[in-house]
């Protein structure tokens, strides 16, 4: 037993991180907007904790917060992503389907770039040597799991207020809906806005979790693989990103006994997933019910 | 009474990992890098040169005697793989890891051994700040810091009259970045002119920005720290556009990889280099013989440094065989890593294919040859050779 949490309790962190980073890709999704901004709110949180977290200057705050420091670095990551995301909300979102895509790929790649260029950023290397809230992996789903908990109550309670029925509205049908009186830009920007609060906030978890944040972190790939997770999982319901993310996170490393050929066996399930389950995991199990 | 028996199964089966672990034989030596994912090139290069020196430690009769196995897991090329193999290589008892691939791989996976206690020597890590993450982490990897300022003097030496230089790096990549500091730093004390600095991104493949500003600075040297593909499209660019001085390449360049992307015009660039297959060393005269036989090439660097990285644990089995006075086999597991480890850090020298090398205290190394060498190209275009500078 306790050589299997050795094992698989980082697998597991990362299928809880990831599972949210799915779930902030699902909040555009509400109002029908495909985003692949999460990844860059997901660096911009990371970057933010890595710097509280190793600032010479910030040594004095460490010092006299002690574990409140974490709390901290979480809301400040918070408030710096909605600020942000209000920011390219507003012009992005007035863009549709693919174009809307796009926009929020160069936003990533240029993320990118201006972090490669701060030298408080660390570069290339990035920030290392993180400080560590926990000694073992397994104790970051304290962090991860509660927040991931609240995010699905949170869509829960969505779903069923009026808010939620206007997002859905527009995903429906955009035309109808501001025909009827949907103030469609705004609510998308809401959407919007939650989904890369929600990204900030994982990022700043998951810089002492890596206890290493670079701009790898938030590449063209790491937004494509969130996206996956949506549609593998589905992307019409809450737990689509769940399902998408544990499976997506969990496949290469349960297959890891068959070697070089565990690479070509997952993206077979990819392929097979996508082809058999176009509405996702989760589309199987809402058909089963109905 | 069935029921009975499978909770003593289980209760049995849970026991089991808090009982004294002795060394599995023969030796389990772990390998974590990056073969699949966009740095797999380097990491098949690694697994390459870590398996002669399996076969050619084991053939020498292993650790006194006693034979080593290679475990091989998957990095990736992110940070979460690299904890996930080293956590996998853990679990499997290996008394010593090699990798992973990148630096800021490292950054994240490393600590995970420091606190298991697992000896770690890096074979391709040379950002700052490695060996000082823990105790058990160490690494052969040797950063420019000696070479670069060579490889300039050498460009001197062929032309005396350059006084205005420009500089590219790769902008996204750790080595790179960290290299070009060393290459600015030198051509300041070599009092040259830096006329212009170009960032570039590893993944580009149009240089015409950064070729444009060059030519109009009217540079007649270009220093470049990047990796094989990129820089390889750089000079091709700049050769086009008809820059015609002399180009100082860094350790990305240090790579078979380059001759097909810029073919005939990669002619004449001077690099740096931490390995040579051509240096005169009897174990890299061996190493490079098994290899070519092995692979139908020439070893690159990643290829040699794992060799040498296996070699290192190899010594230090060895060393602490020695030292203890007990076969490492009849050692449990944790008291094996320690003594690895000891072995490691203790100074030891490594006749390796990169030469004589030993690792300070810190698990620092100290490596006292690099080359510098000349691209010449064979008339096909496609394939070249480095050839070492007098």
């Amino acid at each position: 037993m306790e050589d299997f949490i050795a094992r698989y309790g980082f697998l597991f962190v990362t299928i809880l991180q990831q599972a949210l980073l799915g779930l902030s890709l699902y909040f555009p999704l509400m109002t029908g907007q495909l985003s692949l901004a999460s990844i860059g709110f997901y660096a911009l949180g990371g970057y933010v904790a890595a710097i509280m977290g190793t600032h010479p200057e910030l040594a004095p705050l460490r010092e006299t917060l002690g574990f409140f420091l974490y709390p901290l670095e979480w809301l400040v990551a918070l408030a710096a992503s909605t600020l942000l995301g209000v920011a390219l909300g507003y012009p992005a979102l007035r863009l549709r389907g693919i174009y809307l895509a796009l926009a929020t790929i160069a936003f990533v790649l240029t993320l990118g770039v201006v972090v490669l260029s701060l030298p408080i950023a660390g570069g290339a290397v990035g920030i290392f040597a993180i400080p560590q809230p926990f000694e073992d992996r397994l104790a970051y789903a304290w962090f991860f799991g509660p927040l991931l908990a609240l995010t699905v109550f949170f869509l829960w309670r969505l779903e069923r207020s009026g808010t939620g029925r206007l997002f859905f509205s527009i995903r429906e049908d955009e035309l109808a809906a501001a025909a009827m009186g949907v103030n469609v830009t705004a609510r998308k920007v809401q959407a919007f806005v939650i989904g890369c609060a929600l990204a900030g906030v994982v990022g700043a978890m998951s810089a002492p979790l890596l206890n290493t944040w670079n701009a790898r972190q938030g590449t063209f790939d790491a937004a494509v693989a969130c996206l996956a997770y949506v549609l593998i999982g589905g992307a019409r319901s809450k737990w689509g990103a769940l399902l998408g993310a544990a499976l997506l996170v969990s496949l290469p490393e349960l297959l890891r006994p068959l070697k070089d050929s565990r690479m070509i066996l997952n993206g077979l399930v990819l392929v097979l997933a996508c082809v058999y389950m176009p509405q996702g995991i989760a589309g199987l199990f809402a058909r089963r019910r109905s | 009474m069935r029921r009975l028996l499978s909770c003593l199964a289980l209760l049995f089966v849970l026991a089991a990992p808090a009982m004294a672990e002795p060394v599995a034989k023969p030796i389990p030596i772990g390998i974590a890098v990056a073969t699949t994912s966009n740095v797999a090139l380097f990491g098949e290069e690694q697994v390459n040169g870590a398996r002669i020196a399996e076969a050619y430690f084991n053939a020498q009769g292993g650790v006194n005697g006693t034979p080593i196995k290679l475990v091989i897991q998957d990095t990736a090329g992110d940070e979460a793989g690299a904890v996930n193999a080293f956590q996998s290589l853990i679990s499997a008892k290996v008394v010593g890891i090699i990798g992973p691939t990148l630096s800021q791989q490292a950054f994240a996976a490393a600590p995970l051994a420091e606190r298991a206690k697992v000896p770690v020597v890096a074979p391709s890590n040379t950002a700052k700040g490695i060996p000082q993450i823990g105790e058990y982490i160490s690494r052969i990897s040797a950063p420019m810091t000696v070479v670069a300022p060579i490889s300039l003097k050498k460009a001197l030496a062929i032309n005396p009259n350059i006084k205005k230089v420009a500089v590219l790096f790769a902008q996204n990549d750790a080595f790179s970045t960290s290299e070009t500091s060393v290459f600015q730093e030198a051509i300041k004390t070599l009092n040259l002119t830096m006329v212009s600095v170009q960032k570039f991104q590893t993944t580009d493949t149009d240089f015409t920005t950064q070729v444009t500003a060059i030519l109009g600075a009217r540079a007649d040297l270009v220093v470049i720290s990047g990796l094989a593909a990129d820089s390889g499209n750089l000079v091709k660019q700049l050769r086009q556009f008809g820059y015609k001085g002399q180009i100082v390449g860094g350790n990305g360049l240090n790579s078979p990889n380059m001759f097909p992307v810029c073919g005939a015009l990669c002619e004449g660039i001077l690099v740096a280099q931490a390995y040579s297959p051509m240096a005169e060393l009897p174990v890299n005269r061996d190493f490079v013989k098994k290899f070519t036989e092995a692979y139908k090439k020439a070893p690159a660097q990643f290829s040699a440094q794992a060799f040498t990285a296996v070699q290192a644990v190899v010594e230090a089995l060895r060393k602490a065989e020695k030292d203890t006075k007990k076969k490492i086999t009849s050692m449990e597991l944790a008291e094996a890593r320690q003594a690895v480890n000891k072995a490691l850090l203790s100074g030891m020298v490594i006749h390796s294919p990169l030469g004589e090398i030993s690792l300070d205290r810190q698990g620092e190394v100290i490596q006292k040859q690099f080359y510098v060498s000349t691209i010449k190209m064979n008339p096909d275009k496609k394939t070249g050779a480095f050839v070492l500078t007098k």
